[in-house]
């Protein structure tokens, strides 16, 4: 239940054994990369002059970026027509990886395979050029289906041509409107909503008139076939001859490769991973800088994978790489860290949702578990149902089995299990109240107290998540927020000693004198908040800016804190009017299954009141709930100004390996 | 739309924005200088267009970087407008634009044709992509008019080009006819995002342009070109205020400029051409003045409407237009009082 301990990890190897190193590095999956540049220029950064660092530390100051951005997109074409061709589905396979290999090398053995069986593939190419040619041709002459022309009679026609083409409707009526004048013969033969298809007939020695007008028209040519005779009919009948024709033998072309794809298979099927963690590498380098014959990379690596990754690497190359671990430097020094968040499988899936806000800075802490337990509760109550809540968690545990990113479903199955809970305390299945006894509260029975539990739910997450500020203000040794800030000690005494006073005023009794005198107190400290806090810290400047605009803006503030204060609490009512809600939504169904008549009326009507109450109500709950966490809490104690963890590793591999390299020899 | 309202607003906007226009003595005074740099620093130092040129030097500065810098306040002044207005309105005068970026599209398709190097022009060609989805750089990296062609794909000007390119029929000169057929298709669309007395303005106004641009089509194909009759007919514009089809057809189908002539006088048209030899070379200047006139005439006569915007926009264009009119007279060596008679704008 907290941010991952992360190490400074740096590697830096011979310019030679680059891909090899950045190999290793990306397969192991968890180096979160930072450019080296920075790294190097950082004030934390130190390298020991030893002996064995001596010669990287010569080349230093002449270090580059690396710039020179390989180009996968001719091998990835060649590599991806091949497995098309052999039916090859994509997938990375570690095994593929494991072996040294010179990428270059292997590379050209593809292109060879590719060399070899090119004139077969440019053959089926062509012909599935044809195919391409002859289907438009069908669809063309499909305009002419209707009519008796004879197309070879057409083609051949020695002092009139024919031709079919497309212009837009709007020009149609132009060429309609001037008919009179035109030289040649049109007819209407298609319409295709903008467009209409025309065939045009003209004597050849006017062949160039009409071409002009045509022109000035802007229209499309639909190609013919040449050298077919008969009706369109025919044409098209004997062109989907052909098509077969040349399919069979697109069929039997793809057949004849088959002992290629014996042969090949399992190289194309190999190539096809290492590309994949080429590409990796190559996008990792982007990030490394160059010396002569060093390279430099960094990056941060969580503090239990180090010693794996340290081991496996040394054991690979031994003198040839220098490896550096260093601890993170303290907070606003050096480059800030990224955060990885380490739950209890119980609290896991909620990390998606505190995301969703923002990823929590490395050295805050990790509001997860917080978040897990109040959400579960808020949506608890508010959608507090036996029935629906087990509908829930199975629907969830689908998600979870059928999607590829579980937390989703994860989130569910919580939720539902929270909802089943407070649906015994409510007494409530499928929202009937009459199967089971409530073992607290029955909330329609009770609307007054519900909604006064909810208030107080309220009083006590917002108590807690003050006190989260001040123990985050504390581990920052922030003075200013943390005693005297509206979410500090200064803030809290106000809230209480009023919260105090609202029950008492509640309760028939009135304000005391000392509580006034209190909440004046603790005003005046939040309003003084800097000035104290500087002058506790012995600093001389008792204002960051001029005092009187200082002071214009914690005037402000105050007003703010008064209302946010109230508002912040009573804000919690949903939760018990959620509740409410609940109920008075199903008894809406019920009655109105009971004015259906049947018993089958009844019952179809109670079960699509259900499914709208897990449908709709279940969402604006779920929504609702997130409101109360990210305004009223999260904006009490919660930045969130992090960097997600995102290590370089290979896509498509399902589980980073453990031990990847013990194959591997030097 | 609560025109009244939004009208408010903009013509506030626009009588603002009008203060900033060239008065007639700024004319007479940019009619004396004698050189570019001497007409960039007066207006520099005297007019609007200060805020465009502050970080120029006007002493190197050439006629082409000129143009480039006016034709910015086209657009900042015009984008300072679209803000006041919502939905229909907005495409509407967001199409004002048009017109500009395919004046840009066509200039771009000469500067290819003419093997010029993409960076020469894509500094200066500053409205393509401004209204449609174009993407300047694709445009830019076109080494020919089919390579231009096919990086319009996706954009509002594709349909049209397209058959070009299904055809092989890619020539410069039916290229920039098909872009202009296109623009006065879509401004036709337009149209109908407005209404009420906003429409029937537009109507009027845009049919009177529509015949300007007809008669001197069809003076030019007939004199200069000599297209077939037919050729001349589908290229006109499919709308007009007062030709209609038929009138259209008949100048068309003229068999000689004098009955061509004479087909004009019945036409409220008839100025256009004063039958001396200083006809061709003020037709163009003709056309303007008359657009001008009717600019102002509606401006007066409808006050709460679209006529306003567009105004501004074309006596904004005009102004510029006469500028660099100046510009050339300057360069040429003409009297201020030949050059005057060039300009758009009477003084």
């Amino acid at each position: 239940m907290a941010v991952e301990t992360m190490k400074m990890m740096g590697f830096i190897g011979k310019n030679e054994l680059m891909n090899k190193i950045l190999r290793q590095l990306v397969l192991d999956g968890s180096l979160h990369a930072v450019n080296a540049l920075v790294r190097i220029n950082s004030s934390d950064f130190k390298i020991l002059p030893t002996e064995k660092n001596i010669e990287a530390l010569e080349e230093l100051p002449f270090l580059k970026s690396y710039s020179a951005h390989r180009d996968f997109s001719e091998d990835e074409k060649i590599i991806t027509g091949l497995m098309q061709l052999f039916g090859i589905e994509p997938q990375v396979k570690l095994e593929h990886l494991l072996q040294d290999y010179d990428y270059d090398k292997f590379i050209k053995e593809i292109l060879n395979i590719d060399e070899e069986i090119r004139h077969t593939t440019e053959e089926i190419q062509e012909r599935e050029r044809t195919i391409e040619e002859k289907r438009e041709y069908i669809s063309n002459l499909s305009y002419l289906k209707e009519h008796q022309f004879d197309m070879g009679r057409l083609a051949g026609m020695k002092y009139l041509t024919f031709r079919l083409l497309k212009i837009t409707k709007e020009n149609y009526e132009k060429l309609k409107k001037n008919y009179e004048n035109i030289p040649a013969v049109v007819m209407k033969v298609g319409d295709e909503g903008k467009d209409v298809v025309v065939a045009t007939m003209t004597p050849v020695t006017l062949e160039e008139t009409v071409n002009k007008i045509l022109d000035s028209l802007n229209y499309t040519p639909l190609a013919l076939p040449d050298g077919y005779g008969g009706l369109a009919f025919e044409v098209i009948q004997e062109l989907e001859q052909k098509i077969q024709e040349d399919e069979r033998s697109v069929e039997e072309l793809k057949a004849s490769l088959s002992h290629y794809r014996e042969k090949y298979a399992s190289v194309v099927e190999k190539a096809f991973s290492r590309l994949q963690l080429e590409k990796q590498v190559e996008d990792l380098k982007s990030d490394a800088a160059l010396g002569k014959h060093w390279f430099f990379l960094f990056g941060f690596v969580p503090e239990n994978r180090v010693g794996e990754l340290k081991a496996q690497l040394e054991s690979s190359f031994g003198d040839d790489l220098i490896i550096l671990v260093d601890d993170i430097a303290k907070s606003g020094r050096g480059i800030t860290p990224p955060t990885q968040l380490r739950n209890v499988k119980l609290f896991k899936p909620f990390e998606l949702l505190v995301k969703m806000y923002s990823t929590p800075a490395y050295d805050e802490k990790d509001p997860t578990v917080f978040f897990a337990i109040t959400y579960m509760l808020l949506f608890g109550a508010m959608f507090g149902d036996v029935g629906q809540g087990l509908v829930m968690l199975l629907a969830g545990l689908i998600m979870e089995k059928v999607m590829s990113d579980g937390n989703f479903g994860g989130i569910l199955v919580r939720l539902g299990f929270s909802s089943t809970i407070f649906g015994f305390l409510y007494g409530s299945v499928f929202g009937s109240e009459d199967l089971i006894p409530a073992l607290v509260i029955r909330p329609m029975a009770n609307i007054n107290t519900m909604l006064v539990a909810a208030v107080f739910l309220g009083v006590l997450l917002l108590v807690a998540s003050t006190i989260w500020s001040i123990l985050n203000s504390s581990i920052q040794r922030n003075i200013e927020e943390g005693f005297f800030g509206r979410n500090g000690w200064a803030g809290l005494g106000f809230y209480l000693v009023l919260i105090y006073s609202v029950i008492k005023v509640a309760l028939g009794g009135s304000v005391s004198p000392v509580s006034i005198a209190l909440m004046i107190g603790f005003i005046v400290l939040m309003v003084l908040k800097q000035p104290l806090a500087h002058k506790l810290e012995g600093m001389e400047r008792l204002y960051d800016e001029s005092a009187g605009s200082y002071f214009m803006e914690e005037g402000f503030g105050v007003v703010e804190t008064l209302l946010s204060t109230l508002s912040n609490t009573i804000s919690f009512i949903r939760v018990g009017a959620f509740a409410l809600n609940h109920v008075g939504l199903y008894i809406a169904f019920e009655t109105v299954g009971k004015m259906m008549g049947s018993q089958v009326g009844n019952i179809a009507m109670l079960i699509l009141g259900n499914v709208i109450i897990i449908g709709l109500e279940g969402l604006v709950v779920f929504i609702q709930a997130l409101r109360l966490e990210y305004y009223e809490l999260f904006s009490k104690f919660y930045k969130g100004d992090g960097i997600e963890y995102k290590p370089v590793k290979l896509k498509g591999l399902a589980h980073a390996p453990r031990n990847p390299f013990r194959t591997i020899a030097h | 739309m609560g025109n009244s309202l939004v009208y408010a607003a903009v013509n506030t906007k626009i009588r603002a924005m009008e203060g900033d226009f060239l008065t007639a003595a700024d004319y007479k005074n940019m009619l004396q200088k004698h050189s570019v740099p001497e007409l960039a620093r007066y207006l520099k130092d005297n007019t609007h267009y200060a805020e465009f040129l502050k970080d120029v030097d006007v002493e190197k500065i050439s006629r082409r970087e000129l143009e480039e810098i006016f034709r910015r306040r086209i657009i900042s002044d015009l984008d300072r407008l679209i803000y006041y207005f919502k939905r229909g309105y907005k495409d509407f005068v967001r199409s004002l634009y048009l017109k500009y970026e395919i004046a840009d599209i066509k200039h771009l398709a000469r500067l290819i044709f003419n093997g010029s190097k993409p960076q020469d022009f894509s500094q200066s060609l500053t409205f393509i992509g401004k209204y449609s989805r174009l993407q300047p750089e694709k445009l830019f990296a076109a080494a020919s008019i089919r390579d231009l062609i096919t990086s319009m794909e996706g954009s509002e000007f594709y349909p049209f080009v397209k058959p070009l390119l299904d055809g092989r029929r890619e020539n410069l000169f039916r290229f920039e006819m098909v872009l202009d057929m296109g623009y006065f298709s879509m401004i036709n669309q337009m149209r109908e995002k407005v209404s009420g007395t906003d429409y029937k303005i537009l109507q009027f106004w845009e049919g009177t342009v529509a015949d300007l641009y007809n008669i001197q089509w069809i003076y030019r194909g007939k004199k200069f070109y000599r297209l077939l009759p037919e050729e001349l007919l589908n290229y006109t514009l499919e709308f007009g205020e007062e030709l209609s089809f038929t009138k259209r057809k008949a100048l068309c189908y003229a068999a000689n400029l004098e009955e061509f002539y004479e087909l004009v006088q019945s036409t409220g048209y008839q100025f256009l051409f004063k039958k001396n030899q200083t006809q061709d070379i003020y037709m163009e200047r003709r056309i303007n003045r008359y657009i001008y006139h009717l600019l102002k005439a509606l401006n007066r006569k409808y006050p709460m409407t679209i006529i306003q915007t567009i105004c501004y926009v074309w006596f904004l264009e005009y102004e510029i237009k006469d500028i660099f009119a100046i510009c050339e007279s300057i360069r040429y060596r003409i009297t201020p009082e030949e050059a005057r008679r060039f300009l758009v704008r009477a003084f």
